[in-house]
């Protein structure tokens, strides 16, 4: 078989998923085993990779990752409703073509002079006009950077299931070789495909067709030993015995019937409070007063708040318990 | 095209994950680079081109643990493997080494002849080499075939006749997962089993200790075999269970009493009627969106026209009300009547989004409403937890009815259904008829689900007569394609 392999990764950080998890992990990004694999088939199978599941769980930090990983650029499209092609694509920059026309009156009228007739005329003015829409006036969005990108790019287009179905349909068509025609311009294929990353909250479901041409990702809520590396990770000043009640404390959060389950997001931002608290352990009172870093809505803190005790009490239990026995 | 992972994507496509033929070639792509030999390696890479929904990933995971037993080897063996598929490396299950075409074929280039699983810890043929010796010395007993073969622990042959066996008691056509547990009987008996069994026991009674030994090893050996049996046999399911699914669900519908499916096979169960239930909701909005195109709204298409000199370029349609159902559900949760509760709850539950407005009760001494145990979500937890609760005690129709009557007989009116499910066993006690009137009288529907056959309705402490009056209908049910007509009716009924 042959796959289109792109020309960026010839000192080998991509040849083992080992190599991938030390890689990404220097970066403060701690990938599990599937994750580390995605990345890997990304690169070999040269697809783009569809990454879902719930917020915060890091879909948007993988895509960062890579790009420094890989030590190229990181162009991200972020999807919202009525997201279109001039938006995603590429614009013809009117400012600068109306300042042109302007700039140009004089010279128009020196083009236009000794013309014969209307017909003439026009056709001249055409030629003229041929310049304001060539690549001077091109006004570069996302995929036309990454397409164009000199040595390959990591393109993020996240959330998108934000977009319109219309917008998912022309991204098919670019991601299905990487090419793209401007009527004006010609057709630009990029040198080095982009690594692509399309994340999504299943705000709904995106198509089939599109699902069957990537690489599909779910990251769930990290278990224990994974989130406490990514806690250790990205907080490095959080103690051993903190860190370990706090994520016991979330996980046990998490199976709880909340309206919004906290995210990795979440547990990073009460780690550094509880940093900035100085405390050294899990306590009821501190859990109380800082509830609202990790819960978003009132709600859940009121529901949480009568838990408190065997919810304190549990986590304490199960952090003190050796590693592996959960 | 490589054998072993044609037949893994069969499989999964057999477990409803839906695989197309682009990403059938994906997986063929992974495979060449990952390979077979990590096994690991490969279910997370194959996890990424195959299943692309969570409940996907969910059943490809227990597949592709179903499907590809791993034999550990000792790391010698290993370095000297090929890197491509090695029966010795990664047994894909007997299926592929003695199923009907890979036969012969030696499956994807791998296993020459019949590899079978070497079983991995303790639990593999008793390693007896002269067994069979001792036996012919020390005892005058004729052991049967099937034992020699255990005791020679020679696997190729136990491999060939287990094929052999499933052949002659056709596991081809096995179609449905509750027929696992038949066929693996049938090969059993086919290859034997009794006259296993009687060697079993004669040499248990014979006073010598060899003997007794001997018996040891074969009762280990009917395990291991009883163990590879049922590996065979979920292969061959795997594999001939029809494709896109739908014989399999009809037979599963028209046939599996749900108090016969056993506790392993609820997680199937379950996602089959929350497959049903969605097939509902879509066959319902669909009938409700047709109901909404109803009529033409003459005033306001004038009105709103009006600005293009009443050319009617903006069409208005009167929208039509929809009635949600209010479905009042009372179940009897003791005894084997439960099973079919919990599956009927379920079903009521997801359907959630045409049918907001489930209240339920449970009972079999006292009654007590449950709602908002199910509404919460979690229907496994709510069903574990009002068994706790109402399933206790023998069953008493008429102190439950009163005290339904006290919950809720007000509440219900002339747009209510209400579903008594139950098996009309009220212990000889007072059965309460007179309430189930009342019901009667306020309800719009009253519909009496018996998951016993009719023919036993009435029979020794079975009231149905006396409630059969107080409903509009009465229908057995006991299976999922019971619930289904039923659940599918109510809502028709509503809308
Ligand atoms: N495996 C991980 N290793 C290190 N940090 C992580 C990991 N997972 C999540 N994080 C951290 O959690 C935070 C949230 O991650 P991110 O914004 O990527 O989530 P997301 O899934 O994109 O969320 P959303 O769906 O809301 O966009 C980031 O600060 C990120 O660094
Ligand atoms: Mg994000």
């Amino acid at each position: 078989m042959t796959v289109a392999k792109t020309s960026f990764d010839t000192d080998g950080r991509m040849d083992s998923i080992d190599k991938i998890h030390a890689g990404f992990e220097e970066l403060g990004y701690i990938t599990s085993a599937q994750i580390a694999t995605s990345i890997y088939l990304a690169r070999h199978l040269a697809k783009p990779l569809l990454v879902e599941g719930p917020p915060g769980v890091g879909k948007t930090e993988l895509a960062v990752a890579t790009a420094k990983f890989l030590d190229l650029p990181l162009v991200r499209m972020q999807c919202y409703e009525g997201l279109d092609e001039s938006k995603a694509l590429y614009e013809w920059k009117y400012g600068k073509q109306l300042l042109y026309t302007q700039i140009l009156r004089e010279t128009l009228g020196e083009v236009l002079q000794g013309a014969k007739g209307l017909g003439e005329s026009m056709d001249r003015l055409h030629q003229f006009s041929d310049v304001f829409f060539s690549e001077q006036f091109v006004e570069e969005r996302p995929l036309l950077k990454a397409l164009r990108a000199e040595s390959g790019s990591v393109l993020l287009i996240d959330e998108l299931d934000k977009a319109d179905q219309e917008f998912e349909a022309f991204l098919l068509e670019l991601l299905s070789d990487y090419q793209i025609t401007i009527p004006e311009i010609g057709t630009v294929k990029a040198k080095v495909p982009p690594v692509v990353f399309l994340t999504s909250n299943n705000t709904r479901e995106l198509s089939d067709a599109l699902k069957r041409r990537c690489l599909h990702l779910y990251i769930p809520f990290p278990g224990t030993e994974l989130e406490n590396k990514i806690i250790a990770a990205r907080v490095p000043d959080v103690s051993e015995t903190l860190r370990k009640e706090l994520v016991a404390f979330v996980q046990e959060l998490r199976s709880q019937d909340l309206k919004k389950l906290p995210a990795v997001s979440e547990t990073i931002d009460w780690a550094r409070t509880l940093v900035l608290l100085h405390a050294t352990t899990l306590s009821q009172d501190m859990v109380r007063d800082t509830l609202n870093v990790i819960l978003k809505f009132q709600d859940d803190i009121e529901t949480v708040e009568a838990e408190l005790t065997t919810l304190t009490n549990e986590a304490l239990k199960s952090a003190s318990l050796p590693a592996g026995a959960s | 095209m490589d054998q072993t992972l044609g037949n893994f994507i069969k499989a999964l496509r057999n477990s409803e994950v839906r695989v197309s033929s682009m990403e059938a070639v994906d997986a063929h792509h992974v495979v060449d680079l990952v390979g077979y030999r990590d096994r690991d390696m490969l279910k997370n890479s194959l996890a990424l081109v195959l299943p692309k929904t969570p409940e996907e990933k969910a059943i490809y995971d227990y597949t592709f643990d179903r499907f590809f037993e791993f034999r550990k080897l000792d790391e010698q063996g290993a370095d000297q493997l090929d890197d491509t598929f090695s029966a010795e490396n990664i047994v894909p299950s007997l299926s592929d080494e003695l199923g009907e075409g890979a036969m012969g074929e030696g499956g994807g280039g791998g296993g020459q002849g019949c590899a079978v699983q070497g079983g991995g810890e303790g639990e593999g043929i008793p390693d007896i080499t002269d067994a069979v010796e001792t036996a012919d010395k020390n005892t005058e007993l004729q052991l049967s075939s099937l034992s020699r073969m255990l005791l020679s622990g020679d696997r190729n042959a136990l491999a060939l006749a287990m094929a052999e066996a499933g052949d002659a008691v056709g596991v081809r056509n096995i179609r449905i997962f509750t027929q696992k547990g038949l066929f693996s009987r049938r090969i059993m008996e086919h290859m034997g089993l009794k006259a296993l069994n009687n060697d079993v026991n004669s040499l248990k009674k014979k006073a010598n200790p060899d003997t007794k030994e001997l018996a040891e090893r074969l009762r280990k050996g009917r395990n291991y075999l009883m163990q590879q049996v049922r590996d065979y046999v979920e292969q061959q399911f795997m594999l001939h269970a029809d494709v896109d699914g739908s014989q399999l669900r009809e037979e599963v519908l028209s046939q599996v009493r749900l108090t016969n499916i056993e506790r392993r096979d609820f997680r199937q169960v379950q996602i089959m009627v929350h497959k049903m239930a969605k097939r509902l909701i879509a066959l319902h909005s669909r009938r409700r969106k047709i109901y909404n195109r109803g009529q033409l709204d003459i005033r306001k298409t004038m009105a709103k026209n009006h600005a293009y000199d009443g050319v009617p370029f903006d069409v208005r349609w009167k929208a039509v009300k929809v009635d949600r159902p209010k479905v009042i559900a009372i179940c009897d949760v003791s005894g084997s009547v439960a099973t079919v509760a919990n599956f009927m709850l379920m079903f009521l539950y997801s359907l959630n989004e045409v049918m907001p407005n489930v209240r339920s009760f449970a009972f079999s001494a006292r009654l007590g409403e449950v709602t908002d145990l199910f509404a919460e979500g979690n229907v496994e937890d709510a069903m574990t937890k009002t068994l706790h609760e109402w399933g206790q005690g023998s069953t008493d129709y008429g102190q439950s009815l009163n005290d339904f009557a006290d919950i809720a007989l007000n509440d219900i009116d002339s747009r209510t259904t209400v579903i008594m499910l139950g098996d009309a066993r009220s212990n000889y006690g007072d059965p309460g008829s007179e309430i189930m009137k009342k019901i009667y009288d306020r309800a719009k529907w009253v519909m009496w689900l018996n998951p016993e056959e009719k023919n036993t309705w009435n029979y020794a402490d079975s009231v149905m007569r006396k409630f059969t009056p107080y409903c509009h209908q009465v229908q057995v049910c006991n299976s999922l394609f019971h619930l289904e007509r039923i659940v599918s009716s109510v809502l028709r009924s509503a809308s």
